[in-house]
C-alpha cells in the first residue's frame, strides 16, 4: 500500500518532502515535476533528488505552514513531463583503464571486455545532480556488474574519471575524495563555472560512454 | 578601490549565497558565520544582497581609495587604525587609512563589511567564492577589488550591533529524520556535549561524542541545507555548513537554526557543543 507523500520542515527555512523509499524512474521524474513547478510558481530554489525533493522557501515572508500548504498544492497539481523520447543525448568518449577496472571485472565474474561492453552497450538517464558540483548520477547498469563502493574511499580521484558504484555509473567533475569504482576517464568538461549552462549533464538526459 | 596590503590565510568574497545553481551540485556558498555577517552589512547601510569579506587568518589589512563606512564582526573580532576600535560597530574610514582587522584566538571567521559592498563580478549569479569548484579564489596581498556606490556618510558611523554570545549553545528543530533514530539515541543526543573535531571547516563542523546513530536501513540520498546535522553510521554527528554538498546519504536528526549556526562555524577544535530543541512559536 502506497504512503502519500511526507512533508517535514528541514530547518527554518525549508521542507523536505518524501515520495517513498524505494526508488524508480517515475519516482525521479516526479521528484524532478515537483521541484519545477515549485520554481516555476517562484516560491523558491528545489532541490530533487532520488525519491525526495527539498523545497526551500523565504521565511522572512512565508509561515512554515503556508509553505506546507504550497507544497501540498503543488505536488497534488505536478505530472511528470511524459516521456517522449526527445531527451537530449550526451555521449560521453570514454577511455576504458580505471584503477579498479580488472577487479570490478574479476568480482562480476567476468572479462574486463565484457565489463566494458555492458558498461558502454547502453543509455543511461540522468537522475539528479549532486555529491559534487555537476555530478550526475547515472543509472542503471547492468545488474550483472558488480560494483559495492569500495570501504576505503580514495582521498584523491581526478576529474574526469568515469566510476560506478551501487547499480549506478557518474564521471567526476572535479578532482575530490570519492568512493566509486574507477573503470576509465573522459576529456569532456563536465562542469565549467564560467560557461552559461555550466554543467554538461542535466537530469533527464541520456547519456551514452563511447568507448575510445 | 579596496586595496588588500595582507590577505590572511583563505579570505574570500562572500554573499547571501549563490542560490539558483541547487539542482547542479553548486552548494549555496555565502558566510560561515551568517549571523555575523549580516550584521556588518546591516551596520555599514547595505542590503541583504551585498557583498563582504570572509577572514580567515589574519592579518587582514587594506585600504581605501574613498571615503567609507565598515564594520568588523565574528566571534572575537575587532578593527584598528591608529588605535583600536571595537567590532560590531560602523567606523568611518577616510581615503588612505591603514586599517588592520584583529582578532582574538577564538574566532574562525571574520567579516569585514564596507558600505556600497564589494564588487567584483558574479559567478553563477553570485559572488560567494566556493573554492572546491574553483568559483572565486581566495585573495592575496597587493590586489585591489572594486567596490560598490556608497551613499553612507560619516553620520551613520558609531552604530552598534549587539554581538551574539558565542556559547555553544545550539537551537535545532528536529528533523527531517528523526524517527529514524531510537528515543535513548535522541535523549542522548540532547543531553550530551559534544566535541569539535579539528577537521571541521567551511563545509562542515565534524563532532565527537557520545555515539547517536540512525537505525539500520538505507536512506537514498536527498537534498540538503547548511545546518543539517547528519549523522553516519559510526554515529559522529557533523553539522553541514555554507560550502555543504547540496545532496547527502546520512540521516538527519535535526536542523540548526540560522541564528546559531554561526556559534557552530566559529566553535574551535576542542570546544564543546550542546543541543537544544528550538520551539518554533518562540521565534
Amino acid at each position: 500500500m502506497a504512503v502519500g507523500p511526507r512533508i517535514a520542515a528541514f530547518g527554518e527555512q525549508a521542507l523536505m518532502v518524501e515520495l517513498g523509499d524505494v526508488f524508480d524512474e517515475t519516482m525521479v521524474a516526479r521528484a524532478r515535476a515537483i521541484a519545477d513547478a515549485w520554481e516555476r510558481l517562484g516560491h523558491g530554489p528545489a532541490l530533487p533528488a532520488y525519491t525526495s525533493v527539498v523545497l526551500h522557501f523565504d521565511a522572512r515572508r512565508k509561515s512554515l505552514e503556508t509553505a506546507e500548504h504550497d507544497a501540498s498544492d503543488v505536488i497534488a497539481r505536478a505530472a511528470p513531463a511524459v516521456s517522449t523520447g526527445t531527451a537530449r543525448l550526451i555521449e560521453i568518449p570514454t577511455v576504458y583503464d580505471g584503477e579498479d577496472l580488472t577487479d570490478t571485472a574479476a568480482r562480476s565474474g567476468m572479462s574486463v571486455e565484457e565489463l566494458i561492453r555492458l558498461h558502454a552497450g547502453r543509455d543511461y538517464t540522468a537522475y539528479f545532480l549532486g555529491f559534487l558540483s555537476a555530478f550526475a548520477y547515472l543509472g542503471r547498469i547492468d545488474p550483472r556488474i558488480v560494483a559495492p563502493r569500495l570501504e576505503r574511499p580514495r582521498t584523491r580521484v581526478p576529474a574526469g574519471t568515469v566510476a560506478i558504484a551501487d547499480g549506478q555509473t557518474g564521471v567526476y567533475p572535479l578532482t575530490s575524495p570519492g568512493g566509486w569504482r574507477l573503470i576509465g576517464r573522459t576529456d569532456v568538461v563536465i562542469f565549467d563555472p564560467s560557461a552559461a549552462d555550466p554543467a554538461r549533464i542535466h537530469a533527464g538526459d541520456r547519456v551514452r560512454f563511447v568507448r575510445r | 578601490m579596496m586595496h588588500v596590503v595582507e590577505a590572511g590565510l583563505r579570505s574570500t568574497v562572500q554573499d547571501r549565497g549563490r542560490w539558483e545553481h541547487l539542482r547542479l551540485g553548486v552548494p549555496p556558498s555565502g558566510p560561515a558565520d551568517p549571523a555575523a555577517f549580516q550584521a556588518a552589512n546591516a551596520l555599514v547601510d547595505n542590503g541583504d544582497d551585498a557583498a563582504a569579506i570572509e577572514v580567515i587568518g589574519m592579518p587582514f589589512v587594506f585600504r581605501l581609495d574613498d571615503a567609507r563606512l565598515v564594520a568588523v564582526t565574528g566571534r572575537d573580532a575587532w578593527l584598528s587604525i591608529r588605535s583600536r576600535l571595537p567590532g560590531w560597530t560602523s567606523v568611518f574610514v577616510r581615503p588612505g587609512e591603514t586599517v588592520t582587522v584583529r582578532r582574538g584566538e577564538r574566532t574562525r571567521y571574520a567579516y569585514v563589511a564596507l558600505s556600497g559592498g564589494i564588487a567584483t563580478p558574479p559567478i553563477l549569479g553570485s559572488r560567494a567564492a566556493y573554492l572546491p569548484a574553483g568559483i572565486g579564489r581566495a585573495l592575496t596581498s597587493g590586489e585591489e577589488l572594486p567596490l560598490g556606490l556608497s551613499t553612507s556618510g560619516a553620520h551613520y558611523a558609531a552604530r552598534t550591533l549587539e554581538a551574539p554570545s558565542y556559547d555553544g549553545r545550539i537551537r535545532v528543530i528536529d528533523g527531517p529524520h528523526t524517527e529514524r533514530f531510537e528515543p535513548d539515541v535522541l535523549a542522548r543526543f540532547y543531553g550530551s556535549a559534544f566535541q569539535v573535531d579539528e577537521t571541521s571547516d567551511r563545509q562542515g563542523t565534524r563532532l565527537v561524542g557520545p555515539p547517536v546513530a540512525p537505525r539500520g536501513g538505507e536512506l537514498l540520498s536527498c537534498g540538503v541545507v547548511a545546518g543539517a546535522i547528519q549523522v553516519p553510521r559510526g554515529g559522529a554527528p557533523i553539522v553541514l555548513l555554507a560550502d555543504h554538498q547540496t545532496t547527502g546519504g546520512y540521516p538527519v536528526i535535526a536542523t540548526v537554526i540560522e541564528a546559531d549556526l554561526g556559534k557552530v562555524a566559529q566553535a574551535n577544535p576542542g570546544e564543546t557543543l550542546r543541543f537544544y530543541r528550538f520551539e518554533r512559536a518562540t521565534a
